[in-house]
């Protein structure tokens, strides 16, 4: 009895994609979770979104909403504010992430204790609208994210500029940290937050022995010249366009864009007409 | 308004300095984004439109979004009231809360006394009240509201503020007035019921709105010229449209935000842009036709920020402001233009 009425909620919904007030099977049997009522003795979806079953309880996962984080997710964040041993990061999440002054890496040696100096010069490390990269560590009681930035990866971000997407559009990527081959770097927050700045070597980035709060905490660019800096505002419209058109992004998928850009654009300014979006898009679509 | 880091701010500077300048979509540094707007969008205004700047066409996100709605009301003139002869115009502007999600309430409401007091103290200007929203001489006049709300900023909240307003006004239709006055006709002397006792007579408001709507019950009664002083009330006649187009559609100005990077500036800026210029410039312009073609009227100019000016500095940002705001405004009027011939089909299938 059991059995069927799962493999009914399965095949009537093809994909698991469901809509609002659309019944999804009898309250009897099952239990409503988020995204979901109950009607006439029916579990009805209040959202548009994704089926997810956990035993018995049904829940629809929405499409646009803000971003649900789950340890070990990448995240982008700003900086909100400062407080005692701890900030206050916007991840584009329900409530603030907060990142420990014990989760991030101090000057002087990645592990060693925290002072109460180091606790002093915290907007010497992150101060209120500082970009960071981060790891979603574990979660607080009341459900806020703590992240962790205890990675060499990890940390204040420069040399770029930020777009913003719906958290949906990023999928879980072997890797989140993306090197188009011109030159641009991309870190793709699972929070929809993607960070697009110029390319730095992997000899560059700051090793692990000669580990340089200087240049980690640092607010000051690098020289980036004329051609990187089109690159970037290249790949940030290209974002916007297919953000526009609700395209999941991949690192594949961008590097196929980019390169069918270079190939048919006159001027880095095509990319904000909207039939050159358009072209570009059934490119897409058409290669698969 | 939320604040950004120290590096994106230099990124965006170094940008617009570098050469060629370079900004974060591309734009060259007086492009602005794409301008949509529509007009008559609020049915019960009596003029209407939505403006916005950079909103995506497919979903409709992004962008700066504005709404702005004129509503004539009858206003008392006399003691205790602020009502004048000639008419007024309040101007307000409210923000949405969904447009700053980063502001207190507190800062929401003192960001929209800024954006009101900036709006009302250029369009309420007595050079620019408009000549027919005069009622009674003495007795009754139009109060013109004209609301503003911003629905989303995505930076350059008043040039699209001035824009919509702009359009608002140029859309807004003043209902058409006849005076009347009451006076004992000899039937009531005689006759022992009051109702039906009265008559109205039917003058013209003032001699703009003439009409052949039908005045011959007021012929009959013998009035003269002295009549106009007399007149105590008004009343709306039924026509076939919602009134006469509200005068001085060649004047209502359009503002210019000129940002300002230590030697150079640009148009149109992003929120984050904003957050990194230390200084901008207003200039509200408008062209009248009826001038010559090639003159233009400066009606405001306010600076925000820190950052200070010289005055060479400033008729040179001046000069360019003003050929900015022609453009602008050439092409907000073709698309005004537009919108109306649009209307005036729609209203010949009836």
């Amino acid at each position: 009895m059991d059995v069927d009425d799962l493999e009914n909620i399965q095949s009537s919904h093809s994909y698991n994609l469901t809509c609002p007030g659309e019944s999804l099977t009898s309250s009897q049997s099952f239990m409503r979770g988020h995204g979901t009522y109950v009607d006439n003795e029916e579990v009805v979806a209040s959202v548009a979104g994704t089926i997810q079953r956990v035993n018995k309880l049904i829940s629809v996962k929405a499409i646009r909403s803000r971003y649900s984080p789950e340890v070990g997710d990448l995240v982008v964040g700003r900086i909100t504010e400062v407080q005692p041993r701890r900030w206050k990061v916007d991840a584009n999440s329900r409530q603030d992430a907060v990142l420990m002054l014990s989760s991030v890496n101090l000057p002087g040696g990645v592990q060693r204790r925290k002072l109460e100096s180091d606790e002093l010069q915290m907007r010497g490390f992150f101060e209120e609208g500082d970009l960071l990269v981060a790891e979603v560590q574990a979660f607080f009681a009341d459900g806020a994210m703590s992240l962790h930035t205890r990675s060499l990866r990890y940390g204040k971000l420069r040399n770029g500029q930020l777009v913003v997407v719906p958290p949906i559009l990023v999928r879980r990527l072997k890797s989140h940290f993306i090197s188009l081959p011109c030159n641009v770097d991309l870190i793709l927050g699972l929070n929809g937050y993607i960070w697009v700045s110029k390319h730095v070597k992997e000899i560059d980035q700051e090793g692990e022995q000669g580990f340089d709060a200087e240049a980690v905490y640092s607010n000051i660019n690098d020289e980036i010249d004329i051609p990187t800096r089109s690159a970037i505002s290249r790949v940030t419209s290209i974002i916007h366009i297919l953000r526009a058109h609700f395209i999941p992004l991949t690192d594949t998928l961008l590097l196929e864009t980019y390169e069918w850009t270079i190939e048919h654009e006159n001027h880095t300014t095509d990319l904000l007409q909207q039939d050159f979006g358009e072209a570009m898009v059934a490119y897409i679509s058409s290669t698969g | 308004m939320a604040s950004i880091s120290k590096a994106e701010k230099s990124y965006i500077q170094a940008g617009l300095l570098a050469d060629p300048p370079s900004r974060a979509d591309g734009r060259s540094k007086n492009v602005f984004r794409t301008i949509s707007l529509e007009t008559g969008v609020a049915p019960l205004a009596n003029g209407s439109a939505r403006l916005s700047i950079g909103r995506n066409p497919h979903d409709g996100s992004g962008g700066t979004e504005v709404l702005a709605a004129t509503k004539l009301e009858v206003e008392d003139i006399g003691p205790g009231s602020q009502g004048l002869d000639s008419g007024r115009i309040e101007c307000t502007v409210s923000c949405s809360p969904a447009a700053y999600p980063f502001l207190s309430s507190n800062a929401l409401d003192e960001l929209q006394y800024d954006y009101t007091t900036i709006m009302s103290s250029t369009l309420t200007h007595p050079s620019l009240r408009p000549s027919n929203i005069s009622i009674l001489q003495g007795k009754k006049s139009w109060l013109l509201h004209l609301d503003v709300v911003v629905l989303t900023d995505s930076g350059n909240a008043f040039d699209a503020m001035f824009m919509a307003a702009r359009a608002a006004l140029c859309d807004t239709k003043v209902p058409r007035t006849r005076a009347v006055e009451y006076r004992a006709s000899d039937s009531k002397l005689k006759g022992k019921t009051s109702s039906g006792g009265i008559m109205g007579a039917v003058l013209d408001a003032s001699s703009s709105k003439d009409m052949d709507v039908d005045v011959d019950v007021m012929e009959s009664s013998s009035f003269n010229t002295r009549v106009h002083s007399k007149a105590t009330d008004f009343e709306l006649p039924d026509y076939w449209d919602e009134g006469e187009i509200l005068d001085g559609k060649g004047r209502w100005p359009i503002c210019i935000t000129l940002n300002i990077v230590s030697a150079t500036h640009f148009l149109d800026a992003t929120t984050p842009e904003e957050a990194s210029v230390s200084s901008r410039l207003l200039l509200m312009f408008s062209f009248p036709s009826d001038s010559s073609t090639s003159k233009s009227q400066l009606y405001g100019m306010r600076t925000l920020g820190s950052g200070e000016f010289s005055v060479s500095q400033l008729s040179d940002l001046l000069k360019e402001g003003e050929s900015y705001a022609k453009e602008v405004w050439k092409a907000l009027n073709s698309q005004l233009d537009e919108e109306t011939a649009l209307k005036l089909k729609e209203m010949k299938r009836f």
